[in-house]
């Protein structure tokens, strides 16, 4: 490896290649066909047939333009049939180097390697696919050096946590999916568009009446049923394919997760990037004391929209010790935690009681059927009442702590230093009742998931943007010290 | 932290810095030209579409003119003292906002990179905006609208300076 040799990726690259084009040639073509109002089974044999043809000849353009050299201390990648890119990649420049095998992939010994320097541009460095064994070398090389890459494998790492089978099976019953109902009805409409079959020549009026006449109670009883167990069987299904053989070991660079049934992937977290770490649980979960860790890292996979998940179906027991190497601190007792002012149950409640109101009274002289509505209103008033409830914060030693949602409960522990910016914000009805949001932007947040604090106290609420920016300032100072 | 309800409007408005006065007509000007734009769509339809319902002559383009001057000749005062900034050692303090209050706490060591932008009507007054990035997620970039030009440039050199000191 120490002389620069021009490489192309394994020839198997160019089957996989051809597998993925071909499908969206097809579609494409058939889609063509379908505005050409041929339809038919023959023309869009057809399409496809100059589809699989067409993919052949791309599928290898992109295998022979593609080069990778391996040198010292850089991977340099060459790629474009017409606009050639050659990029340089400094091994000490390099963030991340994963490496992924899919079922294809798999069954020819070969990996993806995707490479990540922390800047912009998303495919940094795609090596799909090269040999197994060529992929743990670069990686090997690209971690440890020149060195390491040749002599002994490193030593075994510690492992954090490991999913048994027993424990994804359980896991999956919880991922409960009604996905395949869309899946389902997603590929009718599809073959419908293309004239393969006729919706209209199906659904007729008289047969929707006979249809009617066999609903009866039993039938849809056991439909409930039958959709029920299709929907715990495609959720047990899709984690296990996803989770199967899960496990997170404490490696140099950080956490490192393998995980996957048919496409096997190898992630590390690394900790310096970690922002916010939570911990979160459905209700029946929560109550047989399963709990799920995810941390929400810079630049990560945009996939997950920068969250990883450490562990998916853990006890409080296996979660703390994984905190504790990322550098986390555990969750103070509920004591410590405070709630938002009552007036805050005021304010949730009296926009959905006044129209539960109006409702009651248009249910009496209008159309009692306005009582339903109230019902609802009423409920959806109640149920904002109890998520406020459980909407809390602490100040710990080293991080702030938020709890939130009702059914679906969320803790995030966000590091003093991690802030980016406080924000204080009051609308008019806020500023009426004298109460605040306060949000601690973190690098890599969702929008809509994110610690956000709402309706403190006015008052409690800029103290606390005060005190937590004097805690974020300590907490760099204690950290560049000890650096 | 205990909780206590006692009613204070917790910034000392002496320690706060409001911006040029200028920053009154900034607004004026650009609202005002909004609205002689929406004034002038307003007449269009009057004359056009309009006639041909039951609506009065003029009704329109009356209340458009009287909203635009309403907006136009009170609200900028207002929306002008609602913002004011304390610029601190390591921190800058922002506080805007007329139907929404919002306070921003941005560290110096968070900042990613300074914009001093300038639009034209505030080129004319010889104002600027600051604009201080982050790497958050939710109001990464913090605007600072309506500071006299040289001071936006010397205060983005007063934060470069401490950006310099530190890093990630």
């Amino acid at each position: 490896m120490s002389e620069a040799v021009a490489r192309r990726l394994h020839p198997a690259t160019l089957i996989v290649r051809w597998l993925k084009i071909v499908p969206q040639l097809a579609t494409a073509g058939v889609a063509m066909a379908v505005g050409a109002r041929n339809r038919g089974y023959t023309s869009v044999l057809l399409f496809v047939a100059i589809a699989a043809a067409a993919g052949a000849l791309f599928a290898f353009l992109y295998w022979w333009r593609f080069r990778y050299t391996i040198g010292a201390g850089e991977i340099v990648i060459e790629k474009g049939l017409l606009h050639r890119q050659r990029r340089v990649i400094p091994f000490d420049r390099v963030q991340d180097i994963a490496v992924e095998q899919r079922l294809l992939a798999r069954l020819f010994g070969t990996a993806r390697v995707k490479i990540e320097t922390g800047g912009a541009a998303k495919d940094e460095g795609n090596l799909d696919m090269i040999g197994l064994a060529d992929a743990h070398a670069l990686r090997d090389l690209v971690r440890h050096g020149p060195a390491a890459a040749e002599e002994a494998p490193p030593p075994a790492e510690p492992v954090l946590f490991e999913m048994g089978l027993g424990r994804l099976l359980l896991s999956g019953l919880f991922g409960f999916s009604l996905i395949f109902l869309a899946v389902i009805s997603g590929a009718l409409q599809q073959l419908d568009q293309f004239g393969l079959i006729n919706w209209s020549d199906w659904f007729t009026p008289r047969r929707a009446d006979q249809a009617a006449h066999l609903v009866t109670l039993r039938v849809g009883l056991i439909l409930v049923a039958l959709v029920l167990a299709l929907g715990t069987i495609a959720g047990v299904a899709r984690t296990a394919a996803r989770d199967f053989g899960f496990r997170l070991t404490r490696s140099e660079a950080g956490l490192r997760r393998t995980r996957g049934l048919f496409t096997l992937s190898e992630v590390v977290i690394p900790i310096r990037r970690t922002q916010v770490a939570l911990i979160e649980s459905g209700p029946i979960a929560r109550l047989l004391g399963w709990y799920r860790l995810s941390f929400q890292t810079l630049g990560a996979d945009r996939k997950e929209g920068g969250v990883q998940v450490a562990a998916p179906f853990a006890r409080i027991g296996e979660i703390l010790p994984i905190l504790a190497v990322a550098g986390f601190p555990a969750p103070p007792p509920r004591e410590s935690f405070h709630g938002v002012p009552r007036r805050a149950l005021v304010r949730k409640a009296a926009p959905g009681l006044a129209l539960a109101a109006l409702a009651t009274v248009a249910a009496f002289t209008v159309d009692l059927r306005a009582g339903i509505l109230a019902a609802g209103l009423s409920a959806l008033a109640v149920l904002g009442v109890l998520r406020w409830r459980k909407h809390a914060h602490a100040l710990g030693e080293s991080a702030l702590f938020v709890a939130a949602g009702l059914l679906r409960r969320k803790l995030w522990i966000v590091p003093y230093e991690k802030t980016q910016t406080i924000r204080v914000s009051r609308g008019p009805v806020q500023r009426a009742l004298r109460l605040s949001d306060l949000l601690v932007d973190t690098a890599g947040s969702g929008a809509l998931r994110s610690p956000e604090m709402h309706d403190l106290d006015e008052g409690e609420a800029e103290r606390m943007a005060d005190r937590l920016y004097a805690l974020f300032q300590d907490a760099r100072i204690r950290i560049r010290s000890a650096a | 932290m205990p909780h206590d309800s006692q009613d204070e409007a917790s910034a000392e408005p002496e320690a706060m810095t409001p911006l040029h006065p200028d920053q009154v007509k900034v607004l004026a000007v650009r609202t005002g030209l909004i609205a002689a734009l929406l004034l002038l769509a307003a007449v269009a339809a009057d004359l056009g579409p309009l006639r041909q319902t039951v609506l009065p002559a003029f009704l329109l383009p009356a209340a458009v003119l009287a909203l635009g001057l309403l907006a136009t000749l009170v609200l900028p005062r207002r929306r002008y003292r609602r913002w004011c900034y304390r610029e601190g050692a390591d921190e800058l303090d922002i506080r805007r906002g007329m139907i929404v209050r919002v306070r921003t706490i941005v560290p110096f060591g968070r900042v990613q990179h300074i914009d001093v932008a300038q639009g034209p009507v505030q080129r004319r007054f010889g104002l600027a905006t600051l604009i201080l990035h982050t790497a958050g997620t939710q109001g990464a970039a913090v605007p600072l609208p309506g500071i006299l030009h040289e001071e936006a440039e010397a205060m983005r050199d007063r934060i470069r300076a401490k950006l310099r000191q530190e890093f990630v």
